[in-house]
Parts: C-alpha cells; structure tokens; sequence
C-alpha cells in the first residue's frame, strides 16, 4: 500500500482530517477530549487495526466513522461521503463490541430482518442467510432465539449480519472477543479471507497478538492521540539491532560469522534481524507516552507506514 | 341523551381547518428552524449553525420524501410486530377478556339502560386498555433499544431515521389493529349474550282491555319479570300479538295454537342495539310576543345549553330542516324530541306539561298542528319521545296561517308577507306533508307549550327527524375505529417523544399529551379569555384569596401584574393547546352506546385530523432523533 507509486494510487476508503471529539456535559461543560486532531487515511483491501488502551479513544473514533457520534471538529469522509450520511451504509459491515442484537429474533430472522434494511429481495435475503449462518457455523442453531445463544455464537451471529450486504468495509470492534480459540483462528482466517477479496477492514482489538496476526497497518492511540501509525512489519523491526543479510554466502561463510562472534566472547543463537512483539510495542509506546505526554513517540521504533 | 354533531359538512371544515393547520406547522417550522439554529450558534457560531439547519432541512426533505423506502418501514414494522408477539403484548388482550369475565358477573342487566352499560362498559375497557397499550409501546420500544444499544446495529444499516420512527408507529399500529379487532369481536358477543333475555306470558295472564278502549276483543297481561322489568303483550281478537316496548327494546310475540291449547311464545329482546341515523335542522326562537329570536329564555339555569320558551303564548321552539322528499321519507317523519320541562308552579305533578307538535310551510305559513302531547320533566332518559308525522295529515288539531315576525332595522319582517298570505288553504280538510307543507324540501317543525306558566327548553340536537337505522355493527366498528386513531395519535406522540427523553420521561409526556388533548377545548378557551375568573394566574390568585370569579379584581399594580402575567401565560398556552390534538372530541362511545350512528363525515374529518398531528409530530421527533448522537 504504501509503497505504491503515483500511478497505481490506492483507493482511499476512510479519511479522517482533524477529527476531534469532546464530550460535554448537561450544560455544555467540556468532560474529557476523547479524540485529539486524528488525521488517517485508510486504504483499499488493507486490514487496518486500532489500538489503544481503555479510554484511548479509538471506541471513538469507529463511532465517528459510523455516524453514531458527531465530531466536535474536523471531518470524517468514508468513500467520500461524510460519515454522517446515510447512504454511506449501503457499502459498510459493522460488529459492535458487544453483540447488539434483537435477543427474541432468532438467528435466521436476525439475518433476514437487517437483509431488509438493505432492502435485499426475499431471494437473496434466503441465499445470504443459508449461506452466512453457513459460513459462521450456525446453520444447527438458526431457529433458536438469540437469547438462547452463547456469547460465541452471538458474536458469530454479529458477524454473519455484519457481513449481510456483501460490503466493501467492514469494522470490526474487538471482534475475537468471546470467542474460543478455535473460534478465534476461524474469525482471523475470515478476516484474511476477505481482505483477500479486496475488502477493507478497520478492527479495533485489545488482543494485540490478533492484531499482529491479521492487520497490514496499525495505529496506536493514547489519550485520544495518535501516538504510532504504520505498516505492523516495520513498526516490530528493531532498529538498534543489525541483522546481517547477504547473499551469495554458503554455510562456511555464515561459520565465519559465527567464530568472529564467538571469538569475542559472544553467542550466536539466531542470525538475523529480531522482532520485538506487538505487546512489547505497545507498552513501550505506552511507558513513553506517559513520560513525555504530547509528544508522538518514534524512539527505537520505526515509522514508515503512511 | 342526545348526541351533538359539532362538526359541520366536511367540505366546509377542511376550507376552515386547512389553513389553521398550515398556520400551525409554519410556526412549529419556524420556532424548531430557529430553537436548532440557536443551539447550533452557541457551540459553532452563527454562520456554521445556519449551514447546519440548512442541510438538517434539506435531509429531512431527501428522508421523508425521496429516499423514503417502504420496504425498509416494513422491515422495521415487522420486527416491531415480532417483539411485541415474542413479549406477550397479546396479554392485553387476556386483561380484557379477564375483566370482561368480571364485568359479566357484576353488570346489572336490570338497568334502566343496559344496552348503555354493556356498550359504555366494553368501550371505556378497550380504550383504556388501547391506550396504555400505546403509551408502553411507544414511550419504551426506542429507549430500549437506545439503551441495549441494538439502535447501533439498526442505525449502521442504510436506514433513515424517518424510516425508524415510521417503522415503528405502523408496526405498533398494526399490534393494535389486531388487538382492537379481536376485543371489537368479542365485545360484540359480550354486549349480545349480555343482553339477551326471554319473557314468558301463560294465556290465563291475559285479560280482555278495560271498558272504553278500542279493540274489542283484545286481550292484555304482564310478561313474567326478567332482567327487572316486564312488557305489557296485546293479543287482538285475530291472535295477532305484539310486545309493548319496555327499557328501550321489545321482543316478537308468536301465538301458537287456539282455544284452550293456545300459547304464547315471547322472542329474543330486539331494539337494543340502533344506530339511529338523526337529521337534525336549525333551531330557533319565537318569543312570547310572536318575535323571532335566536336565543330562548334563560329559567336561571347555570347550564345555558337549553333555550326555553314560555307556555300558553305565541313562543316555539322551530325547526327548519332541509332537503325533505317523499323519496327519503315516503311515509312521513319519525321526529324523536327531547325537551326540558321547567315548571314556575306544580300543577298536576302526576302528569306531564303539555305541548303541541306542528308542521308549518316556510312559503305559504300554513301551520297544521298534528298531536298535543305530554312531556315529563323527569322523563326516563332512555325513552326518547317520539313523535310522527304523516304524509297525509287528516284529522289536524289546528290548521291556520301564522307569519313569523323577524325585528329588522327597517321594522318588523313579516315572513309570508301580508299581500301573499292565502287564508283560503287552511279551508282544506287534508294536508299532504310534501305538497302542502314543504317549500322545496324545506319545512319548519314547531313545538309550543300549552300550559301557563310552564316552559319548554331545547337545544339544537333535542330534536331531529330518523331517518332509516344504519348496522349496528357498522356502527360499533366506527366506534372502535375511533379508538384506533387516539391509539395512532398516542403513537406518533410517544415515538416522537422518545426520541430525546429516556423511557419513564417520554410516557409522562405522552400522558401529558394525552390529558392536554382531552382539556384543549378548555385550553383554547382559557387562553381567549373566554372563561370567568381571568386567566391562569388570576384564577390562582382568585383561588388563594377565595374571591368571587364574577366580581373585578381592585384596581391596582397587583392586579396589573397578575393580568399581565396572564396575557404571557394565555399565549403559552395557546401555543400549547394548537399542537395538541382535539382527543376530547374523538370519543364516540357515546355515539355507540346511546344507538346514534357515527355520521361518514365524522369518520373522514376525525381521520384526517389524526394524520395531520400523527405526521408532524413524527416530523418532530425524526429531527430530534436526527439531532442526537446516538452513542452517547
């Protein structure tokens, strides 16, 4: 995505420009900034994750997205259309966080009642239906009302209706929560499946292992500021570290290397760049961000997404 | 009882109703276009608040009207159906037939009434159980669903807000149609097998009728006592048997056998459940000196509603009605009259006051007195009198020319003229209603007080000719339907309502909306000052201090305060009564359960009326819904 040349420009399927929000109170006093000045951009087919811990205001941020809230400044465009507008939804998939659903419906009704509200014919709508509750292993439980449910299926159920409209974006608020791990492994293989469909997912998740299986690009919020925004590779390599890659060397080459090493008192137990893990990451960003509040913290890490 | 049509012909209301209500939504506009301009300049300033209402107004155009989907409405709705069915509003219907088996065992069928008690009874329980049904449905579904934050999943689709609202009050309207449906049905065969009872008569109860009385040959007697009452049986010398009418129904008496097997068997009670179709004329006075006038004498009764007319004097109370033929009324005129008795001396307290019935040709003034007859001023509310009119008058009590006397300013009207006055048609020995006694359709019924001292009083709906009875069961199906559009009105306030208040809020206020619309006509005319006693704050003041309402308030800087604070608080409550519906005059229970049928005009004028507050006021709450974040 980022690397693309200016004649194969990726579509830009979100864009926030300043998007600031503040809740206030009954009579208009300001609470708490919940989102500071966030500039994004998201493109076309990437998965792009949200970070941040409780409070961050990256809950926020996807409410902007939706509609559901309306910025205090700046603008939210979602294919170019503000978020407010309506119609902007024909082309959106939306899992909350928790599972929001009609608990008296059952689950095939479930499906069939938000095929309505895109006005899907009766055909389709039985198609979609059969073939999602299908596709989020269901299909045993479609007649039993939702209440009935466990919290994994509900959040199965979430998904299949999130998916109803075939939609170009989809997003996804910590969309392996409650689910089992297997559960979860078939939820990360269906985000991949339909990035590689050429669909666009934002999710939001705490499970930061989830988000460095799945998501392209990711960005970091504290505080309702964006402190890290790039591709997932780039922001784990560490920089400090060398890792020697060459080519054209054999094994006595590489056993050269070794004994150079070792002659120095050192130890080889891998050659080659290490990665830090996402959660390293992220609580370093944190660490720092406390020490040096309103600054974007770059500091061992590297930056070069978008 | 006697049944006011208030409302005139529906072409002439809605020349006077539209423009009202135009008036009304321009100012709801403009107070909501600058409320939301205000409130948008104090968080972005003027110029970016105007924008705002702006593009506000132009997506509630593209909402309501061009992206409106009725697939989507109906999705909505048919969710909105589901969870009522899946939540067991069908209970409703349980209390209804719990309390209808209650009201079995407790109504007492020997009632003066006990069409009216059964009738008034099933309606009032449907209406209340209908409204709370609504104000439930309406003030808690969207806060509900705000609440569980289901909102968020319904809001992320391509839905409108419009449609959301919309949604709801047809899936909710739709709950209650068939609620109110299957309680209309049952209230029917609760009503009938309530009121049906039999009597009995054995032949040796039957005497021959006393010396003197017509029908030779014919024989009378008492039917057993049932239900509280018997009815007196005529048996004339041919075996040909009728029941008298007795609590406002008779029954069908068969003679079966002769001699000594003879027996008489006594039908179900009929005539209880009418729909009687009243044409009601234009009443005026004629005062004691022969003057026309508009309004009758006041007898010192607090209740102005009645004009009376003094007995034994030229004074009548007249009637004129219009487009009268013999193809309407081949066989004459059924009048059924209601009239106050005011009496200055006992007399015969035994008896009645009586009066005389007359028809009169507004051309010619030809005056054929048909009947005396006897009015008690304790009458039995349920027996109104009824007084026929034949087509072919022969044997009149009183036949002559009288010229109704109308005070101009050029003098006295006489009305015919002198010149035109034909004495020679009073010399005829019979009178046809339509050639002799109609000019163009259009007749006067005139009806005098004949003894001194005594008075008639009468309002305009004491008296009206019945035409041909409509279905009862059309009738009791326009009730119901009248409880439908209160159930709509509701609705549409509830929703709108819960738009922007929590679920407890937005029933109070629907509550408000719905004792509000019950007391507008007082509403109005407190606030134009049409009611003794001032305004609000004086009648408070008046209140406190126990001050007379006639007398004036001492002149002064209190006084002057209390009726200026008035005047702002008249014009609130203007304001207030001109967006509440009319809901104190939707009720047709009455209609229904006294027999009068629900004219069509009614029907159509009531029905317009709650789409013209129902509508705005969703309009309403879809901006204010528009106007709030959802995920707050």
């Amino acid at each position: 995505m980022s690397g693309g040349g200016t004649q194969n420009v990726p579509e830009v399927v979100v864009e926030t420009r300043n998007l600031t929000k503040v809740y206030r109170d009954f009579w208009g006093r300001q609470k708490v900034r919940a989102l500071k000045a966030l500039d994004l951009t998201i493109f076309r087919g990437e998965i792009f994750g949200l970070l941040g811990p409780n409070g961050s205001g990256k809950t926020t941020t996807m409410k902007l997205l939706l509609g559901l809230l309306f910025p205090t400044e700046g603008q939210a465009l979602v294919f170019g259309k503000d978020a407010t507008d309506v119609s902007k939804n024909e082309r959106i998939g939306y899992l909350p966080e928790e599972t929001y659903l009609y608990r008296f419906l059952t689950g095939e009704e479930t499906l069939d009642f938000f095929g309505r509200l895109f006005n899907l014919p009766a055909a389709v709508r039985r198609q979609r239906t059969a073939e999602l509750l299908e596709l989020v292993g269901l299909t045993a439980a479609r007649k039993r009302q939702v209440r009935e449910y466990s919290k994994g299926m509900a959040r199965r159920l979430g998904l299949a209706q999130a998916l109803i409209n075939d939609p170009e974006l989809i997003l996804l608020d910590e969309p392996t929560t409650g689910l089992d791990p297997i559960g979860t492994r078939a939820m990360k293989d269906l985000i991949l499946r339909l990035r590689d469909q050429g669909k666009t997912i934002i999710m939001c998740s705490h499970l930061l292992a989830d988000v460095q299986d799945v998501c392209d690009r990711i960005g970091i919020l504290y505080q309702g500021e964006l402190k890290e925004l790039g591709r997932v590779d780039a922001l784990l390599k560490v920089r400090d570290i060398t890792e020697i890659r060459f080519s054209g060397g054999d094994g006595a080459l590489v056993e050269e290397v070794k004994e150079v090493i070792e002659r120095r008192n050192g130890k080889v137990h891998f050659i080659g760049n290490p990665t830090t893990t996402l959660e390293e990451l992220f609580l370093q960003i944190i660490r720092e961000s406390e020490l040096h509040p309103g600054r974007r913290v770059r500091g061992g890490v590297s930056g070069d997404g978008h | 009882m006697v049944i006011e049509n208030l409302l005139p012909p529906f072409d002439r209301w809605i020349l006077l109703a539209l423009p009202i209500w135009l008036g009304v939504i321009l100012a709801v506009l403009l107070v909501g276009v600058f409320l939301g301009w205000l409130a948008g300049a104090l968080e972005r300033g003027p110029a970016a608040a105007l924008r705002q209402v702006i593009r506000a107004l132009g997506q509630g155009y593209e909402d309501f009207v061009r992206r409106l989907s009725f697939g989507r409405i109906w999705g909505l709705a048919y969710l909105a159906i589901k969870e009522c069915y899946r939540r067991k509003v069908v209970a409703v219907f349980v209390i209804f037939l719990i309390l209808l088996m209650f009201a079995g065992w407790h109504i007492d069928p020997a009632n003066r009434e006990p069409a009216v008690l059964y009738l008034n009874f099933v309606l009032s329980t449907t209406t209340y159980l209908m409204l709370l049904l609504a104000l439930f449905l309406a003030s808690f579904s969207l806060p509900m669903d705000i609440r569980n934050r289901t909102i968020h999943t319904v809001i992320t689709k391509p839905v409108r807000a419009s449609e959301i609202l919309l949604g709801r009050a047809v899936g909710f309207a739709v709950v209650g149609t068939v609620i109110l449906l299957a309680m209309g049905v049952v209230s029917y065969f609760f009503v009938v097998l309530g009121l049906n009872h039999r009597h009995s008569i054995a032949p040796e109860n039957l005497v021959p009728l006393g010396e003197g009385q017509s029908a030779e040959g014919t024989l009378t007697g008492l039917t057993t006592l049932n239900y509280g009452h018997r009815h007196r049986v005529y048996v004339d010398i041919g075996g040909e048997g009728r029941v008298e009418v007795s609590r406002g129904h008779y029954h069908k008496l068969r003679v079966v056998g002769s001699g000594e097997n003879v027996r008489y068997e006594i039908g179900p009670p009929e005539g209880f459940l009418l729909a009687r179709v009243p044409i009601y004329g234009k009443l005026e006075f004629r005062d004691r000196d022969g003057l026309d006038t508009d309004k009758g004498l006041n007898v010192g009764d607090e209740w102005t509603y009645r004009g009376f007319i003094q007995g034994a004097s030229p004074a009548a109370l007249i009637w004129t009605f219009e487009g009268l033929s013999p193809r309407r009324f081949p066989e004459g005129l059924l009048l059924e009259v209601t009239l106050g008795v005011f009496r200055t001396h006992k007399g015969n307290i035994e008896k009645g006051v009586l009066g005389s019935i007359a028809v009169r040709n507004p051309k010619t003034g030809l005056y054929v007195e048909t009947e005396i007859f006897e009015s008690k001023e304790f009458a039995e509310a349920a027996e109104i009198k009824q007084l026929f009119i034949p087509r072919k008058i022969v044997k009149p009590t009183s036949v002559q020319i009288i010229q109704r006397k109308r005070n101009t300013p050029e003098g006295i009207k006489l009305s015919p003229p002198n010149e035109e006055v034909d004495l020679a048609l009073t010399q005829k020995q019979e009178f046809d209603l339509y050639e002799d006694l109609t000019d163009n359709g259009r007749t006067e019924i005139w009806i005098r007080c004949l003894e001194p001292g005594q008075y008639f009083g009468a309002a305009q709906p004491d008296l009206y000719i019945r035409s041909r009875d409509a279905s009862f069961v059309l009738n009791l199906a326009k009730g119901c339907y009248g409880i439908w559009l209160v159930m709509v009105i509701l609705l549409a306030y509830g929703i709108a309502a819960s738009t922007f208040l929590s679920a407890p809020v937005a029933m109070v206020a629907t509550i408000g909306v719905l004792v509000g619309g019950l007391f507008r006509d007082f509403m109005i005319r407190l606030a134009l000052g049409q009611t003794y006693g001032g305004g609000p704050f004086e009648s408070l003041y008046r209140l406190v201090t126990q001050e007379n309402v006639m007398t004036e308030l001492e002149p002064g800087l209190g006084t002057l305060l209390l009726k200026m604070a008035d005047v702002l608080a008249r014009g609130f409550l203007f304001a207030v009564a001109a967006v509440l519906p009319p809901l104190g005059q939707f009720g047709w229970s009455d209609w229904v359960a006294h027999g009068f049928d629900i004219p069509w005009d009614h029907v159509l004028i009531r029905s317009i009326q709650t789409f013209a507050f129902a509508l705005p006021a969703l309009v309403v709450g879809y901006f204010l819904f528009k106007a709030r974040e959802i995920a707050e």
